[in-house]
């Protein structure tokens, strides 16, 4: 394992259900993952896979609410500092008022804001607020994107921004592409620290990705985790399916 | 002339995607504004709407529910006996034909009824492209007739499982597709929303409702009053209503789902207070939304209006008062279904049949002098399933117990 080895991991409250969301983040920050990505669902998320679609569904079903979801997050800051990103859709951002979300979120220790259908040149006055409030806005890039929408989402000199990478249909698993990695390289030249992820699944993957990105975005391996492990232990499985990520295991 | 591409209409419309659907929409909408002032595509467009679905369709005097009605004369756009039995096959052909023109050899849409399915289908058929339909695992199983007729066409039917398994999942489900695969894919949207450019085009594309309805009531020496049609999302409306919507006259109504009554998840009803502004797959519109901005489930006999947000346009109309909107209950509508099926010979889609009975209020508020013209959107004939069970459930019952038994 090298120092620079980091992780964003992903976690949705109240999947499956209010405690044991809240194991795997425990989980999750004893393994040592450097940064949470908090995905509050929303019932139509357009942009994720299936996996994390169905782990909305439950969470909705079990229950959860935006008013919640905060509470989660303060739970979470009582014995944590882990840096917290609040990813969700405009929809939730934008029914009680982007400002008024965006300061919510900046009560509740939220260090950035992560909303990929509030582009930069159709977000709702989301990047002002976020820089009023001290918080980050990451844009969303993928690795197609052109080098107009690149020099816009850069045009709100974003601290950090986030790639969702193309996995390539051939290659082994580990195997970035050149297209993704010139991406990468050229994004991260402007200064910008960058999370990008593609669909990661084992720690060769979290490996190569690390020397060209702030920290490896792992998702929908922590969904399969957890669903697999539902009903006891989940704190444990987490725990150790991130310590085997991080290459530690 | 007026504008092809607007994004915006007042405070609505918009493209807020993912970065990833970007490009293709860029794309979409350069493609789309170059086709449209393109002689030869249009004309292309406009010989097969001809030949192909059946254009243009009769708008009908309906003489005996005038008389019956007493009031204003009722005419009655017949937009169901395009080919596939709705206006929806005048946008999917157009869209087709655009995908072609862009290099496109495959196609995926969504569906709720299947109507969008079956006419993207037929179109793809006739074209010859490759056509994937994306359709709720509950609607598969509501509307089974058209899943067999789109497979007749050709088209693979995907199931789709996630959220509530109906149509706005299925809007989904083809959006995660076309990400994966634009290159060599189009989403052919069936109705006037989602994001830019969707709105604009699909409006243009059924625009030719409208514009056969200018010259036909011209030939007849009638100025309208009054246009009524039913609002799911807002392709037949805006296509309908897109000739005069630019003038004061004549009054536009559009009817949406009442259901079984205005409670929470009753109906699909998003104008007069119902819905909120929000953002939801892709476009700022009014939709069903609960206090944290998730979607609400919605309700109405009919599935084709059973959709939770309305066509930005619409909602801007509806805002600036162009366009007042009323709602008509799922007993209203099979009562119109009922009514002009005896009265006129006609029998209507349960969509259009909740406009004709909204129609039939207005006609008697006015006088013979006024003209009333109804688009009757769709045909019933694919309510078969869903109107005997209503209507004639114990017959219906035992047709079906005799017809398994005799498998
Ligand atoms: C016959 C008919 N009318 C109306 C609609 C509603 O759609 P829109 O509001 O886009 O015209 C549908 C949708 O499936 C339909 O099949």
């Amino acid at each position: 394992m090298s120092d620079t080895t980091r992780i964003m991991a992903h976690v949705i409250p109240w999947y499956p259900d209010r405690a044991q969301s809240m194991d795997a983040v425990r989980g999750l920050v004893d393994a040592g993952v450097s940064y949470l990505e908090v995905q509050f669902p929303f019932s139509d998320p357009t942009a994720d896979g299936p996996a994390i679609q169905a782990a909305c569904s439950d969470a909705l079903e079990a229950g959860f609410t935006v008013a919640d979801g905060f509470a989660f997050l303060d739970e979470i800051r009582s014995f944590t500092d882990i840096p917290i990103f609040l990813m969700s859709y405009a929809s939730l951002i934008y029914r009680p008022g982007v400002q008024a979300f965006v300061a919510r979120a900046q009560e509740h220790g939220v260090a950035g804001l992560i909303v990929p259908d509030l582009p930069p040149d159709y977000d709702e006055g989301l990047y002002t607020a976020c820089r009023d409030a001290g918080i980050a806005c990451v844009p969303v890039l993928v690795a197609t994107s052109t080098d107009t929408r690149v020099d816009l989402a850069l045009s709100t000199r974003p601290e950090y921004t986030y790639v969702a990478l193309r996995t390539g249909t051939t290659g082994s698993r580990t195997e970035l592409g050149a297209l993704n990695m010139g991406f990468l390289e050229k994004l991260g030249a402007s200064g910008t620290k960058i999370f990008a992820g593609f669909g990661i699944q084992d720690a060769e993957q979290v490996q190569a990705l690390a020397p060209h990105c702030e920290a490896a975005v792992v998702g929908s391996a922590f969904v399969r985790t957890i669903a697999a492990a539902s009903g006891g232990g989940v704190y444990e499985a987490v725990k150790e399916r991130a310590e085997s990520l991080l290459g530690r295991k | 002339m007026k504008q092809l591409y607007n994004d915006f209409f007042g405070e609505f419309g918009g493209r807020y995607v993912a970065e990833v659907l970007r490009s293709p929409l860029d794309e979409l909408e350069g493609a789309f504004v170059e086709a449209l002032s393109d002689e030869a595509f249009m004309s292309e467009f406009h010989r097969l709407l001809a030949s192909y679905v059946g254009r243009p369709t009769p708008l009908l005097h309906a003489e005996n529910v005038t008389r019956d009605v007493g009031g204003a004369q009722v005419y009655i756009k017949l937009e169901g006996l395009a080919a596939t039995g709705a206006h929806k096959i005048n946008n999917a052909l157009g869209q087709a034909l655009l995908a072609k023109r862009m290099g496109k050899p495959r196609i995926i849409a969504e569906t709720g009824a299947g109507q969008h399915g079956v006419a993207t289908a037929a179109v793809c058929a006739k074209l010859g492209l490759q056509c994937r339909v994306y359709m709720g695992e509950v609607d598969m199983r509501r509307q089974k007739p058209n899943v067999f007729w789109m497979e007749m066409y050709g088209a693979e039917v995907v199931p789709v499982t996630s959220g509530a398994r109906t149509l706005k999942d299925a809007v989904n489900e083809a959006m995660r597709d076309w990400s994966a695969n634009f290159a060599d894919t189009h989403y052919l949207l069936g109705s006037a929303l989602g994001p830019s450019p969707f709105p604009d085009m699909v409006r243009e594309f059924q625009s030719v409702i409208g514009t056969e309805v200018v010259s036909q009531l011209s030939d007849l020496g009638v100025r309208p009053t009054t246009l009524v049609t039913c609002v799911g999302g807002g392709s037949n409306a805006m296509g309908f209503f897109s000739p005069y919507i630019d003038q004061s006259e004549p009054e536009l109504i559009g009817v949406e789902a009442g259901g079984r009554g205005p409670a929470q998840g009753d109906h699909a009803a998003r104008m007069n207070g119902l819905g909120t502004p929000g953002i939801v797959q892709g476009y700022r519109s009014l939709f069903l939304l609960d206090n944290d901005g998730q979607v609400m489930p919605t309700h109405s006999v009919s599935a084709g209006l059973d959709y939770p947000g309305v066509g930005p346009q619409l909602a801007h109309l509806g805002q600036t008062g162009r366009v007042r909107f009323e709602r008509a209950t799922d007993a209203e509508a099979l009562e119109g279904l009922q009514y002009f099926a005896r009265k006129e010979g006609v029998i209507f889609a349960l969509e259009s049949a909740h406009a004709g009975m909204v129609a039939i209020k207005r006609a008697k508020e006015l006088t013979p002098d006024d003209a009333v013209v109804i688009n009757m959107s769709g045909r019933g004939d694919k309510d078969l399933f869903i109107t005997a069970r209503e209507l004639d459930a114990e017959r219906w019952k035992e047709f079906l117990t005799r017809e398994v038994e005799s498998l």
